[in-house]
């Protein structure tokens, strides 16, 4: 079994993470946010704090240029649109003395009605054939309302970087999942030409989509040690990182689904509102409608969703997201309608499900990869001896076939390898997935190998890390440029384009055995078994860690997460980790993990697709199935906390 | 964190006082601290006690003694505990985490204060924290009191408060007068306008130690508490339950709440419907309804009515069952 | 003013690090976690919520296992932290930290140093500790990525082994 690469780095707290940095003249930085959900700012004083000994800056509107943010605002904007939205920041000689300096800056805001609901947005909508004709044809209507939570992302590690010049050359050393979106970002904020900025993440402690983007701390914390002359380190607390640093994005989907006597599907509508926060961040495109135009074959299918603006932190893309948000609700909903139909919820799932990709019109390049999925599962879980609590979903992801362009460097001399790529690696393994992929084509045993990676300084190109897209991406120009060093000692690739005529997706299935205890409203979740194509497997270990993740997390969204925000006050109690509930080693099931190792030979030459979202799609719904199964209660919301099921 | 003066005094007098307004003690600091590191409490001093007060369990024939600067740890470990106060020891083990319960002190955790949304956010007012209102009554209440609330809806934090009044104990506390001992039962007191916190203890009064009373062999005692996720959560409710059976006669019962109130919460009607009685499912479930009976629910809290009844029933049924002990 | 004769303002801490004595001349409110991880180059132990709701700065003290965010500098007068960066003896990793490479017991790694010293706590204190002695001695450390399965196994590799 080939272990991480970076293992005993991990093991040691030698893994250096952005705010691990330790720089002579290091300065600390805080920001200063905004206490009301929407307001203007009259005037702000900072000179208490200026007088402060220790402080070295202090930047607000007041004192900084205005650099153009999302949504026509600026970096340092006179309305602030929600609470946690930044104001000022302050960078001193320590932690301790920045967020004093903090509280003696003195902002006048005139506050401004504020708006949680917020107004529908103009709707993104998709549509096919005639759905007003498939729900009439049909024999069996389902309608129901479904609704997620707003979830808050709490990588443990929170957003952060630690920013030094060296005359006009910025270097940062950051907590991201993108380190070219991060450089070309910055250097557009403030100007600079994109060689003039260097991102460097050596390890990064959990992303899962927040920090996909660049964010307003890294411009700030340059700015800072600009004016200072010095290396400032600027990691947000708990509290920012839950105000103002991205959640899942909260929904309500209104569904109606049609279908034959026969389980044919003749209509699926989905009408769906999307709570988008207070900006546009970018990357939060949560693609709710997607799964319903895809995951089932369906004739009639009209999926529409709009955005609400409101007066809270703003969303952004969260593992698999609109995935897991669309799958809750089209899965419970495929369970309810087979209940209806009187046919077995995992036999409709199979009599409908989708081999070709029904929205670009093209046929998938694993057609019958999800059918394997679900025998799999219906297999290691014994569907067939049904019993109470039992349930399962099934779901499709839209991505995992890889982002082109990306490019690889190989040095092969003695015997010995160095791959140097410009991706990151999230934590999901990224470096000994590639060192294996050269080290199998060299003929050279991994520990042969040298990955150097999370540093934009080669040049070399690399995606962001965003869905499941790193290995399926540079796994095959890190296997080619390996084949080209083989002869030459010395290669670069591109990473070619993805196949023209066909849709790579990835899909998986899950079951969940679970025990409600009605009295008291407990869910003990006892077994989650899941099978997800992820195409060729490289990694056993490091596939099963990421099944295990998603599940784990999935567990949360389904039982125990969501931000709570005070309509009256506008804002969040519970930005902290505290009475955000997080699963607990105590709350995990045991997790089998039943998938297969299923080359896509189609999709790249690595047969690789990506396995870092699919885990955390299905198992909400599984686990309302289950609970269904368990109770004969159907529960439309998440979480399905116990006051829900309480009897 | 603001900044503040460290005193680390010699005497229990120096240390009393050095108490004051502006001025706490510092024990275990889990509770202490984090209240001042979202500025909840801002103190010009701290008085480090953690050289001068008692430290310890130990068995008298006037009961059990425990120090005030006992840890949680070491309440959940120690072996007569464990024997002769399961409610207690089940109580420990279930509260915070293991690295919160080798620092947390049995002082510091009757004196924690409530973990209520609105009063942790130092960007809102509320009435306990001296301003008009409270905000939960008509806001985000599902953590919060269905006994006893109002004006304060929070619920108070503690399990192991719970069962040591079930057990009828009693503290000893050193004042500028000197020493005074004082029963659990009337150390807690429902925050009112003129004392806008959870317990009678003023500012400059240190906790020494408590006093559990002896307990015949034949008693048996359990804490149950339902929490969010299965581990490392404050209780949305939970119940400490002590009894003594005579064949299947309940000769003596106590039930206190946690979770439900804004200070534990001893159930007298639920202990009147068992005095006496025989031990049966009915009573068990008369005792339950009557645990809850003059429960108020806000918008959010309503289940925890039926929750705290099933606790009631399933501790009951739990600690009657021939075959346990 | 009665407090002021044993005020230790500006006094220096004196206490055991990994073995070694160091002296800490920090303010009183700095933390355990800050004073390691800003004054003593100590990074292992990391900041991830700041208070004790996470498990991430989890170090021990006096050989017990406790959140370093709740700890003041001040407090530590001749007590002996350990934190991982002194976990492993003589340059060799722990029993622990192999089994955690062996059983991938770690994504993103942050959580990973208050992991393995919440489990050595336990490790010292009870050679062979139950699989329920595991548990309980893990459910204050959270872990995002969802490690936990692998944890568990990589706790029970280095009982087993
Ligand atoms: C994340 C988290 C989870 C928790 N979960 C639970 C839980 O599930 N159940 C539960 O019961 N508790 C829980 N707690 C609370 C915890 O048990 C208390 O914080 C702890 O017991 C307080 O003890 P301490 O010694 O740390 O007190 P400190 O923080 O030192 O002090 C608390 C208060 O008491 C005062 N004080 C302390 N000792 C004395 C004394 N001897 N005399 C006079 N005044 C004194 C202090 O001045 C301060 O005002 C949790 C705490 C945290 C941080
Ligand atoms: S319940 Fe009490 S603590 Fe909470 S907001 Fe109301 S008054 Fe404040
Ligand atoms: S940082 Fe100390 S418990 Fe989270
Ligand atoms: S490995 Fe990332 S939080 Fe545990």
């Amino acid at each position: 079994m080939i272990t991480r690469l970076e293992g005993a780095d991990k093991v040691t707290g030698r893994a250096r993470y952005a705010a691990d940095v330790r720089l002579p003249g290091l300065l600390h930085a805080h920001i200063v946010r905004s206490p009301y959900p929407h307001a203007r700012i009259r005037h702000i004083d900072a000179s208490r704090a200026e007088r402060l000994p220790g402080v070295h800056a202090v930047l607000s509107s007041a004192n900084s240029p205005s650099i153009p943010w999302h949504d026509a605002s600026s970096l340092f904007d006179r309305t602030v649109r929600y609470i946690g939205d930044e104001v000022a920041a302050v960078a001193a000689d320590s932690d301790e003395l920045a967020a004093d300096a903090a509280r003696l800056i003195d902002v006048q805001y005139e506050a401004l009605a504020f708006d949680l609901v917020g107004e529908a947005r103009e709707p993104k909508a998709e549509a096919r054939g005639d759905v007003a004709r498939g729900l009439r044809e049909a024999d069996v209507v389902l309608e129901a309302t479904y609704r997620t939570q707003t979830a808050l992302h709490n990588a443990l590690e929170p957003h952060g970087c630690t920013a030094l010049w060296h005359g006009d050359q910025l270097t940062v050393y950051e907590s991201t999942q993108g380190i070219f979106a991060v450089r070309d970002e910055v250097a557009e904020k403030l100007g600079l030409a994109a060689q003039n900025v260097r991102i460097i993440t050596e390890h990064m402690g959990g992303g899962f989509g927040a920090k996909q983007i660049a964010w307003k701390h890294t411009v700030i914390a340059a700015l800072l040690a600009q004016r200072t002359g010095r290396p400032v380190q600027l990691a947000l607390d708990r509290a920012s990182e839950n105000l103002a640093a991205g959640n899942r994005n909260a929904t309500e989907q209104r569904l109606r689904l049609g279908a034959k006597r026969d389980g044919t599907l003749s209509a699926i509508d989905a009408r769906i509102r999307v709570e988008a926060g207070a900006y546009s961040v970018g990357g939060e495109d949560s693609d709710v409608i997607g799964t319903y135009l895809t995951l089932y074959r369906c004739a009639n299918v009209r999926a529409e969703q709009r955005s609400l603006r409101t007066n809270a932190g703003p969303a952004v893309a969260f593992r698999a997201p609109g995935y897991a948000e669309g799958n809750f609700a089209l899965e419970s909903a495929i369970d309810e309608l087979a209940a209806r139909l009187g046919i077995d919820a995992l036999e409709l799932r199979l009599r409908n499900y989708a081999t070709r990709d029904q929205r670009e019109d093209k046929p998938y390049t694993a057609p019958e990869s999800l059918r394997r999925c679900i025998t799999r599962v219906a297999a290691a879980c014994e569907w067939r001896h049904q019993r109470p609590g039992l349930g399962f979903a099934a779901h499709d992801w839209a991505a995992g076939g890889g982002w082109p362009p990306a490019e690889a460097e190989v040095e092969f001399a003695h015997g010995a390898a160095r791959v140097i790529v410009g991706v990151q690696d999230v934590g999901t393994g990224s470096r000994t997935a590639l060192a294996q992929l050269a080290a199998a084509e060299l003929g050279i045993g991994v520990e042969r190998v040298q990955v150097e990676l999370g540093d934009t300084q080669p040049g070399l190109y690399g995606p962001t890390s965003a869905g499941s897209a790193t290995l399926a991406t540079l796994g095959p120009v890190v296997q080619e440029a390996a084949r080209l060093a083989k002869k030459s000692g010395h290669a670069r690739a591109q990473r070619g384009e993805n196949p023209k005529g066909k849709s790579i997706r990835t899909c998986g299935a899950q079951a969940v055995e679970l025990a409600v205890d009605r009295d008291t409203g407990e869910v003990t979740v006892k077994r989650v078994i899941a099978a997800h194509d992820c195409g060729r497997i490289v990694n056993p270990l490091l596939q099963s860690s990421q099944v295990i993740g998603g599940i784990t997390q999935a567990l949360g969204y389904a039982l125990s997460e969501k931000r709570i925000v005070d309509a009256r006050l506008g804002d969040v109690l519970n930005a902290n980790l505290e009475e955000y509930k997080l699963p607990t080693v105590a709350d995990i099931p045991e997790i089998v993990n039943a998938s297969e190792s299923m080359p896509d030979a189609e999709a790249n030459a690595t047969g690789v697709k990506g396995c870092g979202e699919p885990p955390i799609i299905p198992t909400a719904a599984a686990i309302a199935n289950a609970i269904y199964s368990a109770t004969g209660v159907r529960i439309r919301e998440l979480p399905i906390t116990r006051e829900k099921l309480i009897r | 964190m603001r900044a503040f003066e460290y005193t680390t005094p010699s005497t229990i007098q120096q240390a009393v006082s050095a108490l004051g307004a502006d001025s706490r003690a510092l024990a275990g600091g889990t509770d202490l601290l984090t209240l001042m590191k979202a500025h909840i409490a801002a103190p010009e001093r701290l008085v480090n006690v953690k050289m001068l007060l008692p430290r310890g369990i130990e068995a008298r024939p006037e009961g059990l003694e425990i120090g005030a600067l006992t840890t949680l740890a070491e309440i959940e470990q120690h072996p007569v505990i464990a024997a002769g106060y399961s409610a207690l020891a089940q109580a420990a083990a279930l509260a915070a985490s293991p690295q919160i319960r080798n620092l947390a002190t049995i002082g510091g955790n009757l004196l924690q204060r409530p973990r209520c949304w609105y009063y942790r956010n130092a960007r809102i007012d509320c009435w306990l924290k001296g301003g008009a209102d409270c905000p939960a009554r008509e806001g985000e209440n599902r953590n919060h009191a269905i006994l006893g609330g109002g004006p304060c809806y929070a619920v108070h934090p503690s399990d192991l408060a719970a069962a040591l009044l079930a057990f009828d104990a009693a503290l000893w506390v050193h004042g500028r007068g000197g020493e005074r001992a004082i029963e659990l039962a009337d150390f807690f007191a429902l925050p009112a306008p003129e004392r806008r916190t959870e317990t009678v203890l003023s500012p400059d009064e240190l906790v020494l130690k408590l006093r559990l009373p002896p307990h015949p062999e034949e008693t048996r005692s359990g804490y149950l508490k339902a929490m969010d996720r299965k581990a490392w959560a404050f209780a949305l409710a939970g119940v400490a339950c002590v009894l003594r059976l005579s064949g299947r006669k309940i000769a003596h019962a106590r039930i206190v709440l946690s979770g439900v109130a804004p200070i534990p919460w001893r159930a007298r009607a639920a202990e009147r419907e068992l005095q006496g009685a025989m031990a049966s499912p009915d009573r068990f479930a008369a005792a339950a309804a009557a645990a809850v009976q003059e429960a108020v629910p806000l918008r959010h809290n309503g289940y925890k009515l039926p929750l705290t009844k099933a606790l009631v029933r399933q501790a009951l049924t739990a600690l009657t069952d021939p075959a346990c002990k | 003013m009665p407090g002021a004769p044993f005020a230790i303002e500006g006094a220096m801490t004196p206490l055991r690090v990994n073995g070694e004595h160091v002296e800490l001349d920090v303010e009183p409110r700095r933390t355990l976690l800050d004073a390691l991880r800003a004054d003593l180059g100590l990074t292992g132990a990391k900041k991830a919520c700041d208070m004790g709701n996470c498990g991430a700065c989890t170090v021990l003290l006096d050989g017990e296992a406790v959140y370093s965010c709740l700890v003041l500098a001040v407090d530590c007068v001749a007590r002996a932290v350990t934190t991982i960066e002194g976990l492993g003896e003589g340059g060799k990793l722990h029993r622990l930290q192999e089994a955690f490479i062996a059983a991938d017991a770690f994504q993103c790694g942050f959580c990973t140093p208050g992991q393995l010293m919440a489990l050595a706590a336990l490790f010292e204190r009870v050679a062979r500790p139950s699989d329920a002695q595991i548990m309980r001695a893990l459910s204050g450390n959270l872990c995002r990525c969802g490690a936990y399965q692998h944890i568990l196994r990589a706790a029970r590799m280095a009982r087993d082994r």
